[in-house]
């Protein structure tokens, strides 16, 4: 019953995905009403079946179900091994994947009516949901990864959905170079554990590692620090955590589901999916804390200096996904889940909140009493009032967290501009030798 | 002088040289242009047919100074050459006027391609490389431009080591030996190193790279993409330097690993510093092919994926630099503008090049995606950290590639013209979809291609 379930969740899907890329090329004129309405059945009937694997493998917690396919790529002895497990963390973020865009498609059939792009927000959309059913059940890293990469490439996609304007582009651009970056380090997890531990399964390593000692390699370990960057991008934690406030460029439907419930949270996910190996590395777990707390600091100052709401919103889930690193740092992991799964609902409902946000706040009786919403920080009373005037420059500059990545980008490629501008020179001086040679009236 | 019985493997190559020597004399150019698309198309056919079915034991020595054979890998290259070409010049037959010297290029590249010993290949390399030279030397002459510097002095230094390798060979009695023949005693230090810069000048690699930069400002796609996916240098390390380098010193083997993919990031970061949308593509594909070499000198693994590579960035390259060009001709690109908008214009011509894109740069669902997997998996078993390094150029290739997209068809349209659709009709765009879907099919279901990828 429940692999029936997973299969129809993951193959449907697929399905609807190349029946809409088959409507795109065949140029078949599609209204808008017909185009609303398919995607009403198919948003149903996935969160209908969302729900049924969930109920069922909330009755089998904690048993859970290993699926082995065939393998996707042999060659010689290495196999990509096609490999799901269904348990209930899998499959509680498939349900809240399958509910969440099941109510952003209901939404956007009125917020995107008669929107030039609709077809590519449902299309890109349904890739999305699509990579997040394969991220959920995943067992192997390298299939994780295939999940995960369509997950980063809708998101970017959807940041320059108004791609008629620059500024949404140049969003764009910063969030696909900090997925990048950061998907390198899932990439390097991934090829590490097949080098190290010839298995990517994450049923597997944790056994792996304890039983034959692997915990004692540095490279094993290096699996782990791996796998930490990789989810850093993703949640928009620190030291990724610029290009978050800045892709609220795209529809608000996009950016609720994106970066309020779904993509920030598969950094902590990742961290959940791996835990039973991260946490035989304690020095690991201090640092996932540490970064989680930095960032919860960090987005929580900066974002009391913002004064448009998505911005605002964007740094509270920076802050909130901080305080899930740090559960989870802490062990409280079932905890964890449940803080996920609640935040994404809320910060869903924020968002899609935030378009009509003035019409509620004229709406809403206090405005009429003249009560002022103020919001005294608990630590304003321990600084002075001229620290508190650094501080909220500095936090108004987002703690120049732009400028010292442009040092390091610029350190990084000084290099190669070095040896491009060498190589300028040298071209140069080919040329004139060349016109020495062949120049008018030498031949 | 032996004659084999198939005596017809002989023609794809006669008569391409053929019909380049005669439409230089019957020249009417709408005439010439169908007859080398079709040509090509005819020639891809042809090969696919005999990659499919022969059993590659055919031989034609005409002499044995001139030696040509047909082997699987060969066979595949050129399968790939000519059918990369005929999806990139198929939809724009219309807008672009192949150069007289095309079917030139074509016919030096299946010779280079064919070839088995040393002499043969160094005959067809010398042709095809001459091809531009000849063009460089007259507009310096005529027109007083001199941009082909760089391309004449790198050419030139290749000469030289190939006329060397040539002289050792030779002084071994081994010159018409063929290349994967080759004994293991002949490849001492000064052949490797002869060997070594012959290959990375031929794939346009670090640090014999700078003759690229010349032939993107100066010729047509179709002419660069010709000299590219010749593959001389891959053909020449797969068939001379690979059955030998178990045996060779491994210090030799990391140093052409780790400047290979060295090379591959500097394309990149030469590529994000580029204004010019067609030159940063060619930077894009130029880093992209020099991960082909990175894979074959790993193991097992790594090689299968590399040969997938060969083929999912020459169909994916000809489609980028194909639409490209259609643009360029129907549309312009020399405009002053960071973002040039062109998506409002060319609504199905950019998305299709954002998904060739994507089939190169390993997203999955795409056929790069495997390779990726394969390679990196390849390299890692055999050197750990080249395996981060080869990941760290993954990662930029995909960066670059954003921002050429975004560059060419995202951001504000700086043009005051009306928006109008200019996309071509479905029916001129089918070889694009072809090519993408069977991408997308490599992506989907490796395991019907890898196995045929086998030799």
């Amino acid at each position: 019953m429940i692999e029936i379930l997973f299969q129809a969740l993951l193959v449907t899907p697929f399905l609807w995905i190349l029946f809409l890329g088959l409507l795109f090329f065949t140029k078949l004129p599609v209204p808008e009403r017909y185009l609303s309405e398919g995607v009403k059945y198919f948003s149903f009937f996935m969160a209908l079946v969302g729900l049924a694997l969930w109920a069922a493998t909330f009755a089998e917690a904690p048993r859970f179900l290993l699926l082995d396919y065939e393998d996707w790529i042999t060659v010689g002895e290495y196999r990509f091994k096609t490999r799901f497990i269904v348990d209930l963390l899998g499959a509680t973020y498939a349900f809240l994947t399958c509910a969440l865009i099941g109510i952003i498609f209901k939404f956007s059939r009125n917020y995107l009516h008669r929107e030039e792009g609709y077809f590519r927000f449902v299309f890109l959309l349904s890739i999305l949901l699509f990579g997040l059913i394969i991220v959920s059940f995943a067992r192997s890293l390298d299939l994780l990864f295939a999940g995960w990469e369509l997950v980063g490439t809708t998101s970017v996609l959807l940041i320059s959905y108004f791609y008629t304007q620059n500024q949404p582009v140049r969003h764009a651009l910063k969030a696909i170079v900090t997925y990048r970056i950061c998907d390198m380090g899932l990439l390097a997890a991934s090829a590490w554990a097949h080098h190290f531990l010839h298995s990517t399964d994450f049923y597997l390593i944790p056994a792996l590692v304890r039983e034959q000692h692997h915990g004692a390699q540095l490279g094993v370990r290096f699996i782990g620090i791996f796998i930490v960057w990789a989810s850093l991008a993703k949640a928009g934690q620190l030291p990724m955590s610029s290009w978050l406030p800045t892709a609220m460029e795209g529809p608000t439907p996009s950016s609720a589901i994106f970066y309020g419930a779904l993509s920030v949270h598969l950094g902590p996910f990742l961290l959940l999916r791996f835990y039973d190996f991260l946490s035989q590395f304690p020095g690991l777990l201090v640092l996932i804390g540490a970064i989680g707390f930095a960032s919860a600091a960090y987005a929580s100052l900066v974002g009391r200096t913002r004064s448009d709401a998505k911005t605002m919103l964007a740094y509270a889930t920076i802050t909130q996904v901080g305080i899930i690193y740090l559960e989870i740092a802490l062990g409280f992991t079932s905890f964890a889940l449940f803080h996920m799964v609640a935040h994404a609902s809320f910060r869903t409902y924020q968002f899609l909140r935030s378009s009509s946000l003035i019409q509620d706040f004229f709406e809403n009786p206090t405005v009429e009493q003249d009560v002022r919403i103020d919001r005294p920080s608990p630590f304003g009373k321990y600084l002075t009032a001229e620290a508190k005037e650094r501080l909220f420059i500095h936090a108004l500059h987002g703690f120049h967290l732009d400028y010292f990545t442009g040092l390091l980008i610029r350190a990084v490629s000084a290099p190669a501009n070095l040896y491009i501008r060498w190589e300028k020179y040298s071209m140069e001086v080919d040329r004139k030798f060349l016109k020495r040679i062949l120049g008018r009236g030498r031949l | 002088m032996t004659l084999p019985g198939a005596f017809v493997d002989v023609l794809p190559l006669g008569v391409t040289f053929g019909s380049a020597i005669f439409s230089n004399f019957y020249s009417r150019e709408n005439r010439r242009q169908s007859y080398a698309i079709g040509l090509l198309g005819g020639l891809f056919v042809y090969f696919t047919y005999i990659f499919f079915t022969r059993d590659f034991n055919t031989s034609l020595a005409v002499h044995s100074f001139f030696d040509i054979r047909y082997n699987k890998i060969s066979v595949f290259v050129a399968a790939l050459f000519c059918g990369s070409l005929f999806l990139g010049l198929y939809p724009s037959r219309r807008t672009v006027t192949l150069s007289e010297s095309f079917l030139f290029y074509i016919a030096g590249g299946l010779g280079i391609i064919l070839s088995n010993n040393l002499p043969t290949f160094f005959l067809f390399w010398l042709f095809q490389r001459c091809l531009p030279a000849v063009t460089i030397v007259r507009d310096a002459v005529t027109n007083s431009t001199y941009g082909g510097a760089t391309y004449l002095k790198q050419h030139l230094m290749a000469l030289t080591c190939f006329v060397l390798l040539l002289y050792f060979a030779s002084l071994r009695g081994l010159l018409v030996t063929p290349m994967t023949e080759m004994p293991v005693t002949f490849f001492t230090w000064p052949v490797l190193l002869l060997a070594f810069i012959i290959i990375y000048q031929s794939h346009g690699l670090f640090p014999f790279h700078s003759w690229v930069h010349d032939m993107v400002g100066s010729f047509a796609w179709y002419e660069t993409a010709s000299v590219f996916l010749s593959r001389a240098g891959v053909l020449l390390f797969v068939q001379f330097l690979l059955p030998t380098l178990k045996t060779d010193p491994s210090s030799f083997k990391i140093l052409i690993l780790s400047l290979s993919i060295l090379s591959s990031v500097y394309w990149s970061f030469r590529g994000l510093s580029e204004e010019t949308p067609v030159r940063a593509t060619t930077y894009f594909y130029v880093a992209q092919s020099s991960l082909l070499l990175t894979g074959l000198q790993a193991d097992a693994v790594a090689v299968k994926g590399s040969y997938l590579h060969m083929m999912v960035i020459s169909i994916s390259g000809a489609g980028l630099f194909s639409i490209l060009d259609y643009i360029k001709h129907s549309f312009g690109l020399e405009r002053a503008s960071r973002h040039l908008g062109l998506a409002q214009y060319y609504p199905k011509l950019s998305t299709l090049f954002c998904l060739f894109g994507f089939c190169m740069i390993g997203v999955p669902l795409g056929a790069s995606f495997v390779v990726e997997d394969l390679v990196i998996t390849g390299i890692l078993d055999y050197q750990p950290l080249l395996g981060l390094g080869h990941i760290f150029a993954t990662c930029l290739n995909g960066i670059l590639f954003f921002l050429i997209y975004s560059r060419l068809f995202l951001g504000k349209n700086p043009f005051k013209d009306v928006v109008v659709n200019k996309d071509m009709p479905l029916g001129q765009m089918l070889p694009y979809l072809i090519g993408l879907v069977l991408l997308i099919l490599i992506g989907i279901l490796p395991y019907l291609f890898l196995e045929k990828l086998t030799w």
